[in-house]
């Protein structure tokens, strides 16, 4: 793409949006982000660390660490997985800023003291946390202004709205985050865990039941075709270096991952057995060469999202269904702002793309919702949109000559200290 | 959060001259609607002069309501205060309606900019009652501003056109 499509002052802004399952970055102005990759890293905790490719620099305490796609695929005896988020907020700041500094080095490929950077963050980050990331961000990275921007509010513009509530489905968290005139109503957030990893741990289940083994990509060698239902035949690739448990469940995951983009669908009304059994069924097969025709598990699946009461193993629980999610979450807002919200509910985040997300999302709340409300769902039809809605947003924000005035700049910072972050941004 | 667009003091001075009545000007060359824009090169909020109707304009009209609203452009954001003129139960009111409209099928730039501008203008024109966010079709229909304006129990017709 060009780099005139969002014209505007050329600031050179980079815009880094930061989640537990994906991060993206790139300049502000364009359209998608340069970089999308794992959040998720490999460190190798032994000291020496021979001369490796892909391997990141050492940093202080010693680690090394491999980061990216292409890097973290590789088997590697005594390299786990990690995550430098925790809910959505840095809890390993050394392994974030690996990442940080990946992304300068792999992808900007320019100097951090030359551009402002735009960051997103979670709705719920706390004040100690924001303040640490504006301290790494003047002190470390020497940058010369900075913004932290809520992912909600960055969402909720971009679809051009100021007043909504946004439901972000990803791959820890389902969030209902109520929006008002641009800021976020703190005591109206309302978080529940059935999300993408648990859809990830429903199918793990399921394929244990089905006695099918997930072999992940790097374990196979050579692999023959068999029959539909028949065991796979596969020899597994010799001299495989003793991987850890994190790593390979990682891998495993992946594997997970495409099964559940492919043939998982949310049903469109409750779960019903007799429906579920004339679904028509779809052909899937594992890299393993092991394939089957999957009917029912399609839609049963993806229920528990909707319907956590009869998911196996979570008897008991008080987790909130998606629907409940974004009905709670108005309910503890003010009654005159409720209309706005529940006018427009915004749907974003990787697990919405699951196929019939927001029809079955509509059907809930049209039946939860107050009768004398307006209801009004809105999704990006375009995958891009909904996986990268805050990237986007964000880029659109920095990339515009007036936003030079909301800056934190270098200056402001030297003079007003970390605590500018609570007075700039909000 | 804001953009850090800034209003132009042409804005302020139509929002004057909508609001205020002056004695001795001529109530026909009164505005009825003031429609807003962000500048060409982004920087600030400007009146959309062509878009804007005066009393005189509207007097003829059979439906005033549909008038109104097609002045507001099907593809892109745009800004407006509305003289709107309804009765409820009482009398007959004359209220002022912020309306912001972000349409849709607007391109996603032009949302995040107006959407992110708005807390700004809004704060440049203190004393708004009602504010009326139009989306798509469904938004122009005249049930949706009567709801703002307090729901059809109350209000008995907008622009002598019962409800």
């Amino acid at each position: 793409m060009s780099g005139g499509v969002y014209g505007g002052d050329e600031v050179g802004a980079l815009v880094f949006d930061i989640g537990s399952f994906s991060t993206r970055a790139g300049y502000a102005g364009e359209d998608c982000p340069k970089a999308d990759f794992p959040t998720t890293i490999g460190v190798n905790a032994e000291e020496e660390g021979p001369a490796d490719m892909g391997v990141e620099q050492e940093s202080n305490s010693g680690r090394s660490y491999y980061i990216d796609t292409t890097a973290l695929h590789v088997p590697r005896a005594g390299v786990e997985l990690i995550s430098p988020l925790k809910n959505g907020m840095i809890e390993d700041w050394d392994a974030f800023q690996a990442i940080i500094d990946h992304i300068y080095s792999k992808h900007i490929k320019s100097e951090p003291a030359l551009h402002p950077v735009l960051m997103s963050e979670a709705p719920w980050n706390s004040r100690a946390k924001r303040e640490k990331l504006t301290e790494l961000i003047f002190e470390h990275y020497n940058i010369p202004a900075f913004f932290l921007c809520k992912t909600a509010v960055l969402t909720a513009f971009a679809n051009g709205r100021a007043t909504g509530l946004v439901l972000d489905s990803g791959a820890t968290h389902t969030t209902a985050i109520p929006v008002h005139d641009g800021y976020v109503l703190q005591q109206g957030i309302v978080k529940s865990p059935l999300a993408g990893d648990f859809i990830s741990m429903q199918c793990r289940e399921l394929f244990q039941e089905m006695n099918i083994d997930t072999v992940p990509s790097y374990m196979i060698a050579s692999k023959e075709p068999v029959r539909e239902g028949a065991p796979a035949m596969w020899t597994k690739k010799d001299k495989l270096p003793p991987v850890s448990k994190s790593w390979h469940t990682f891998m495993c995951n992946e594997v997970i991952q495409d099964f559940q983009a492919s043939v998982l669908q949310v049903s469109d009304s409750p779960y019903d057995e007799q429906v579920a059994a004339q679904m028509p069924t779809v052909h899937y097969e594992m890299p393993s060469g092991y394939s089957t025709d999957f009917g029912a598990e399609r839609l049963r699946i993806p229920e528990g999202l909707f319907d956590p009461s009869n998911v196996k193993g979570l008897s008991g629980n008080t987790m909130l269904g998606v629907g409940h999610v974004v009905t709670t979450s108005i309910g503890m807002c003010d009654i005159d702002i409720r209309p706005g919200l529940y006018g427009s509910v915004i749907v974003t985040g990787g697990n919405t793309l699951l196929q019939g997300f927001t029809e079955r999302l509509n059907r809930e709340l049209s039946q939860k919702a107050p009768p004398s409300m307006r209801l009004k769902l809105i999704a990006c039809n375009s995958s891009i949109e909904r996986r990268f809605s805050s990237w986007i947003g964000g880029s659109i924000l920095a990339s515009l000559g007036t936003f030079q005035q909301m800056w934190i700049s270098k200056q402001e910072y030297d003079e007003g200290g970390k605590q500018s972050v609570e007075r700039k941004c909000p | 959060m804001a953009s850090g667009v800034a209003i132009s003091d042409d804005v302020i001075a139509h929002y004057e001259l909508i609001r205020v009545r002056l004695q001795g000007t001529d109530e026909k060359e009164r505005f009825k609607l003031v429609v807003m824009r962000l500048s060409d090169d982004l920087k600030n909020i400007i009146v959309d002069e062509k878009n804007c109707l005066k009393v005189k304009d509207v007097e003829n009209e059979k439906d005033v309501f549909k008038k109104i609203i097609s002045m507001l452009p099907p593809k892109e954001c745009r800004y407006a205060l509305y003289d709107c003129k309804y009765t409820n139960k009482e009398s007959v009111k004359e209220d002022l309606v912020f309306i912001f409209s972000a349409p849709d099928d607007a391109p996603m730039r032009s949302k995040m900019l107006y959407a992110s501008s708005k807390n700004a203008l809004k704060a440049k024109l203190p004393g708004m009652k009602f504010e009326w966010q139009i989306n798509d079709n469904a938004d122009k229909d005249a049930s949706s501003l009567v709801e703002k304006l307090g729901g059809s129990k109350i209000v008995t017709s907008l622009e002598g056109k019962p409800v």
